[in-house]
């Protein structure tokens, strides 16, 4: 089952049927929010659909305090939807409240305008052609529509302010659309306004993905990964970038940013090729397999270290672990000769790191060939009439699914390594260095086997998609961190 | 060309008639939206005796807009670039339609006599002026004494 794929908030006719056949849960009666690290509650939702939702909000705001719908607009803004926290401030001191939202000027007295002379197109009107704000200050109407027009044309709604300086009251929505006569500039406020509300407002995302309009919304703000329903696009629900567990949205955006200014000299030193450590053949990797059977001398070897795959198939499998250089620190009595040799191995273990990253990236991408070459050898079986069926090969799809998957993941346990390994003071250090190795291992071997599948494999390879997935949790549960405040920790 | 606004006449007439001392404002005689600005050091800052000649540009909607303004002569100073753009926060963001060209001018006077490395724009300038202030008032001068002189 794929929690993180499912919505479980619509669907009532089949939460039913579940209910009524009885479901997993109810025979093992587990809480997925206590056994799953990767749970996650959300739904996704249209943009009516949102509007309601921040409608609702504001009519209760404005009831509870008797303030107009636009002023309760300005505060939810300003509060990021936090309405039970306006209340309570708007109690214990109103005033207080209204100028910290800028909502009322914190000079106190009002400036009374006495003149009929407006100060920005400085031509007198008449009384009945002025507005102003509640700080006091006054101009024509004209103005003011001009000022809205020119601000929505840059892009600014909700933030637009009074026109005089230094005042920084903003405009309620009510004003400005009262004053804005064409319909295009209309629906441009209407457009950025929408987009602001959802981005102050915490439960809301806009779905990352291409021209979609779909926003997600969920009340648990953690690193936890949505998926669109109607794009597919996944990604972190907490920083927006693409789904990163075990690592953290600081430690990722660190990473990438490393990387993106880093990797020419890694794309460099790591080329797409390797020879055979065995009988020194050029070999090119086509699968997404790490486990190399050399084609010309047959010699079994990791394609990540090329050492002999029999000691990874063993009991501790160690390719994912850097290991320090221990001569490092006496190798040299000279201290710029230190500096060099340093800068040289911070160098390496970066490198060491990103080829890691790097090489489960690619492998994702080969992965997913190797499925279409499946595709069409099971095609050619099932058309063949050898013994097999359709619904024989499908567990297949489902295994390179959970390959991929597990690979994801093990791709975003490099970054966390690489930073853990930098801060001595991190003594689980070792703990998850043993559980990625153990993950590692894992999907390599699974992934060896989906190549090579044949319908009688079936047991086989459930098994080993059932330990593969068993290992990714184990690590996830002990590393991912599940509630924000871990996050900044 | 539209007419011009009334607040445009308004503001130039007043800039004609009771000058901001120690600035010179003048329209340009084929383009009234476009202003030849001199400027004076202030009194006791490094700019001090030095003449600077800035170029001041009403866009069309104006005054909902800031003015475009830019030093042309060269000057030594953590909030105005090589190119003579001035990192003013009236400007950009802070701009009111209810600020005039003359308060504008104010503004860039008194960010002469106030520079700011705290919010630079020319990066090296502002790195010296914050390590070691003698030095870069000393530049200062030398800049103001080279290119703002009116013997230059």
């Amino acid at each position: 089952m794929e929690s993180d794929d499912m919505d479980y908030s619509d669907d009532d006719d089949l939460d039913d049927a579940m209910d009524y056949y009885g479901n997993e849960d109810d025979i093992d009666n587990v809480d997925p929010k206590k056994t799953d690290p990767e749970f996650f509650m959300y739904e996704c939702l249209t943009v009516d659909e949102v509007e309601k939702v921040l409608n609702e909000s504001v009519e209760k705001l404005s009831n509870s305090l008797k303030i107009t719908p636009s002023l309760a607009k300005v505060l939810l803004n300003e509060h990021r939807w936090n309405s039970n926290d306006i209340i309570d401030r708007y109690r214990d001191n109103a005033s207080n409240l209204l100028v910290s939202s800028r909502i009322k000027s914190g000079n106190g007295k009002k400036v009374a305008h006495v003149t009929l002379l407006c100060p920005v197109c400085i031509q007198s009107h008449t009384f009945d052609k002025f507005q102003n704000l509640s700080c006091g200050h006054s101009f024509c109407k004209n103005c003011w529509s001009m000022h809205f027009e020119i601000q929505v044309s840059q892009g600014i709604s909700t933030q637009i302010r009074c026109m005089a300086a230094g005042c920084d009251v903003l405009v309620p929505e009510d004003l400005v659309l009262s004053l804005i006569s064409r319909p295009q500039v209309r629906d441009k406020y209407n457009q950025f306004s929408f987009q602001d509300y959802v981005k102050s407002h915490p439960e809301l995302r806009f779905c990352p993905g291409t021209n979609c309009q779909v926003i997600i919304r969920s009340q648990d703000l953690s690193s936890k990964k949505a998926s669109c329903k109607t794009c597919q696009t996944s990604f972190c629900f907490q920083c927006g970038n693409d789904y990163h567990a075990p690592t953290n949205c600081v430690t990722i955006k660190k990473w990438l940013t490393k990387c993106a200014d880093d990797s020419e000299t890694a794309n460099y030193i790591s080329a797409n090729t390797k020879d055979c450590p065995k009988c020194n053949i050029c070999i090119e990797k086509n699968g997404g397999c790490n486990h190399m059977q050399c084609m010309n001398c047959k010699h079994d070897f990791c394609w990540m270290c090329l050492h002999d795959w029999k000691s990874h198939g063993s009991e501790y499998y160690e390719c994912s672990r850097y290991k320090e250089n221990p001569n490092i620190a006496n190798e040299s009595a000279h201290a710029q000769n230190l500096i060099h040799l340093q800068a040289r191995e911070a160098l390496k273990k970066y490198l060491h790191y990103y080829e890691r990253w790097e090489n489960h990236s690619k492998s994702l991408q080969l992965e997913q060939q190797t499925l279409e070459r499946l595709k069409n050898r099971i095609n050619e079986k099932v058309m063949k009439g050898l013994n097999s069926t359709w619904i024989d090969w499908q567990y297949l799809f489902t295994a390179a699914t959970l390959l991929a998957k597990c690979r994801y993941t093990l791709q975003y346990t490099y970054p966390f390594a690489y930073y853990a390994s930098m801060d001595p003071t991190s003594s689980r250090k070792d703990l998850f260095e043993y559980q990625q190795a153990q993950l590692e291992a894992e999907i390599e071997n699974l992934s060896w086997k989906i190549e090579r599948a044949e319908t009688t494999d079936r047991g086989e390879i459930e098994n080993q998609m059932d330990i593969c997935e068993k290992r990714r949790l184990t690590l996830l549960k002990d590393f991912f961190p599940t509630t924000t405040s871990d996050m900044n920790s | 060309m539209a007419a011009l606004p009334r607040r445009i006449i308004k503001e130039t007439q007043r800039l004609m008639q009771e000058p901001v001392p120690g600035i010179s404002a003048v329209p340009d005689e084929s383009n009234a939206r476009y202003f030849h600005v001199i400027v004076t050091g202030p009194e006791d800052s490094p700019f001090e005796g030095g003449l600077f000649k800035l170029e001041l540009f009403l866009p069309e909607d104006y005054p909902m807009s800031a003015p475009k303004v830019r030093f042309i002569t060269k000057i030594y100073h953590p909030n105005i670039d090589r190119l003579g753009r001035i990192c003013l926060d009236i400007l950009k963001d802070k701009w009111s339609p209810a600020l005039q060209i003359r308060t504008v001018l104010l503004s860039i006077q008194a960010l002469l006599s106030a520079p700011n490395p705290d919010d630079p724009l020319a990066n090296d300038v502002a790195e010296l002026w914050k390590v070691n202030e003698a030095e870069a008032i000393r530049n200062a001068k030398e800049w103001t004494q080279r290119y703002a002189m009116e013997d230059n």
